[in-house]
């Protein structure tokens, strides 16, 4: 007599087989391409534009801030788009290519795929940053080197050596210091945030256009959330409550807020970041990914193929 | 289990199960699949037909848990289709099977038995195994994406049977597969069924149907309309079938002229034989339309 064997809910190893396989399959969807022009691009900067700034106090800072700048732009749009895109796409295209049957006629509990296509996604994403962050981590050493290199030999000869220590002080914050991997990690995590508010809309949504659209829109909405919380909390301090407000408290609740996850802008200007916001943002995003990812499955669970 | 004896043998159990589904603008709902109760018995071989659209793939798809029946209930060995653990003795053959393009077969294989949970040296030589099976050793390290249909019908035989499972679900097995490939999906179902596997399986090739299943059902618009063993179905009491190899036009009519003499008997149907399960699925759906017109005027 035949008897089904159980199967565990949450199985890590099947889990990893299928973030293992959306890897692969991101991987020979060439994305990683967008590397080869991100590094193509950092060198031209270094090339073309970095060794054109001269003169004045500020213009090495300069120099660092825009080596920066335009690392984490291309940090933030990469995994920006990526987690957008491939998480929108993956699973509608699993279900229209019908290999969603063959995959849950196996013992395979409809949340493990969900986190098992969420975590291969994410995976991507942070081997992508990872690159990145090897890359500008690397220029900006040199960089700085040489910077302070070049200020040591013009001041050395008559100069204040107070003075210089100073200039040496602010171009190392400038330079390459844990910090600039706390904002990436945390580019990550606001990736990993998105991801999962895709994956929530693509398993309702009957179009890939409508899960991309409604997840951008998510995004700018919790890029501007925290702005419009101030301006309702002024107005409630005037004592104006109005629907509006309440609806932006509500929107508040559910719709992460990016603002706060996000620390590169301090990063770019050299500060450092505490260690309390890091681990704060780190609760944060953990929460909005389980969240999001329960609601998920909680409509995925009886979803019909 | 507790209460064995009656379930015990029961490999598939599909209860009273209907599935209906929203028609688009209109507010009444369609029935794709209305009533169906049917036992498959373990070890047993179990063909579906039935016209297209008359709900075969969704009385297969209920089974699977891959849709919630609107009424009524599926059971897998005892087990709720709605639950995974249902899951793990069933190889499932969709039709028209799909699966990841940048994969190769083997890479395919591979990641079915994963998930399965198989690894190491022993889902290496399974996958070898199935390759050969199938006849895609050639063809093992070359991505899906350029595969014919017949090809991927068989990368998706070979990944329904990665797990070793005790229940094949096949809907068209031989869909598409070449006549070759066909008669080597006939001799592989009956060589499983000869190792106990139970084998639900649908397909408009009656002959096929013929050949290998133990019981067949008959479902026309969502409804069981006949079911039973193949000599059952099949054969007519009152009447009797010579196939007579080489009769020369002579003999054939000395028959007919001693039929015709005798007071009881009458030819009913002469000429070439054909496979009786064709003549009986098309009697049926030609009544059932017959009874359809009769019900609306
Ligand atoms: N998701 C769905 N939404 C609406 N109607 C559906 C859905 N799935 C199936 N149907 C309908 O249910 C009926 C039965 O479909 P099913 O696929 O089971 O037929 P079938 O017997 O397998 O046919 P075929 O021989 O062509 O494979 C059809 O009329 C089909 O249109
Ligand atoms: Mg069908």
């Amino acid at each position: 007599m035949i008897i089904p064997r159980k199967t565990s809910f949450i199985s890590l190893p099947r889990i990893s087989v299928i973030a293992g396989h959306t890897f692969t399959q991101l991987v020979r969807m060439k994305v990683f391409y967008f590397l080869i022009i991100f590094a193509v691009l950092i060198w031209a900067l270094k090339q073309f534009v970095l060794g054109t700034f001269t003169g004045g106090d500020t213009a090495s800072e300069q120099q660092l801030r825009l080596l920066k700048s335009t690392s984490y732009f291309a940090m933030n749009l990469f995994s920006i788009v990526m987690a957008i895109s491939a998480t929108a796409l993956l699973i509608p295209k699993d279900i229209e290519d019908r290999t969603l049957y063959t995959i849950l006629c196996k013992p395979v509990p409809r949340l493990d795929y969900l986190i098992g296509k969420l975590l291969g996604v994410l995976l991507l994403i942070f081997v992508s940053l990872i690159f990145m962050d090897l890359l500008l981590s690397v220029m900006l050493h040199y960089n700085t080197q040489s910077l302070i290199a070049s200020e040591i030999s013009l001041m050395g000869a008559g100069g204040n050596s107070e003075v210089l220590q100073e200039r040496i002080t602010t171009l190392n914050a400038h330079g390459l210091t844990n910090n600039i991997h706390y904002a990436t990690l945390v580019i990550f995590f606001k990736a990993a945030v998105i991801a999962s508010v895709a994956l929530l809309i693509s398993t309702f949504s009957t179009s890939t256009i409508f899960t991309l659209i409604l997840t951008i829109i998510i995004l700018l909405i919790g890029m501007i959330q925290a702005d419009a919380r101030e301006l309702i909390l002024k107005a409630s301090e005037r004592g104006e409550t109005s629907i509006i407000s309440k609806l932006s408290m509500f929107i508040v609740l559910v719709f992460p807020d990016f603002q706060l996850i996000s620390v590169d802008d301090g990063v770019i200007d050299g500060k450092i970041v505490p260690k309390l916001t890091l681990l704060k943002i780190t609760i944060v995003s953990f929460f909005y990914v389980a969240l999001y990812t329960s609601l998920s499955w909680f409509t995925f669970r009886k979803k019909e193929f | 289990m507790t209460d064995s004896g009656v379930t015990r043998d029961i490999a598939v159990e599909v209860r009273n199960l209907v599935k209906s589904y929203k028609s688009s603008f209109k507010r009444q709902t369609f029935q794709a699949v209305d009533n169906v109760s049917l036992q498959i018995e373990s070890g047993e071989v179990y063909g579906l037909i039935g016209p297209n659209g008359s709900g075969k793939s969704t009385t297969m798809k209920a089974v699977l848990g891959l849709i919630s029946p609107t009424a009524g209930s599926c059971r897998v060995f005892g087990a709720d289709s709605t639950r995974v653990d249902a899951r793990s003795e069933i190889g499932f053959l969709p039709e028209n099977p799909y699966f990841y393009k940048h994969q190769t077969s083997a890479e395919t294989l591979r990641f079915y038995g994963k998930l399965c949970g198989i690894r190491g040296k022993k889902l290496t030589n399974k996958v070898n195994e199935l390759l050969e099976l199938v006849s895609l050793e050639h063809a093992r390290d070359r991505r899906l994406g350029g595969y014919s249909k017949g090809m991927l019908q068989r990368v998706g035989l070979a990944q329904a049977l990665i797990q070793e499972p005790q229940l094949l679900i096949l809907d068209e097995p031989t869909a598409g597969v070449d006549p070759i490939g066909s008669r080597e999906i006939r001799d592989l179902i009956l060589k499983l069924k000869s190792q106990g596997v139970t084998i639900f399986l649908c397909s408009h090739l009656l002959e096929q149907v013929q050949e290998v299943c133990d019981r067949v059902g008959i479902i026309f618009e969502g409804k069981m309309v006949n079911e039973g063993t193949l000599e059952e179905l099949t054969e007519i009491r009152n009447q009797h079938e010579f196939i007579i190899k080489n009769a020369s036009p002579a003999l054939v009519q000395d028959i007919e002229d001693l039929i015709a003499n005798n007071q009881q008997a009458e030819v009913v149907r002469s000429g070439k034989p054909r496979s009786s399960l064709e003549k009986l699925f098309i009697d049926t759906a030609n009544e059932q339309k017959h009874n359809k017109k009769g019900n609306k005027s």
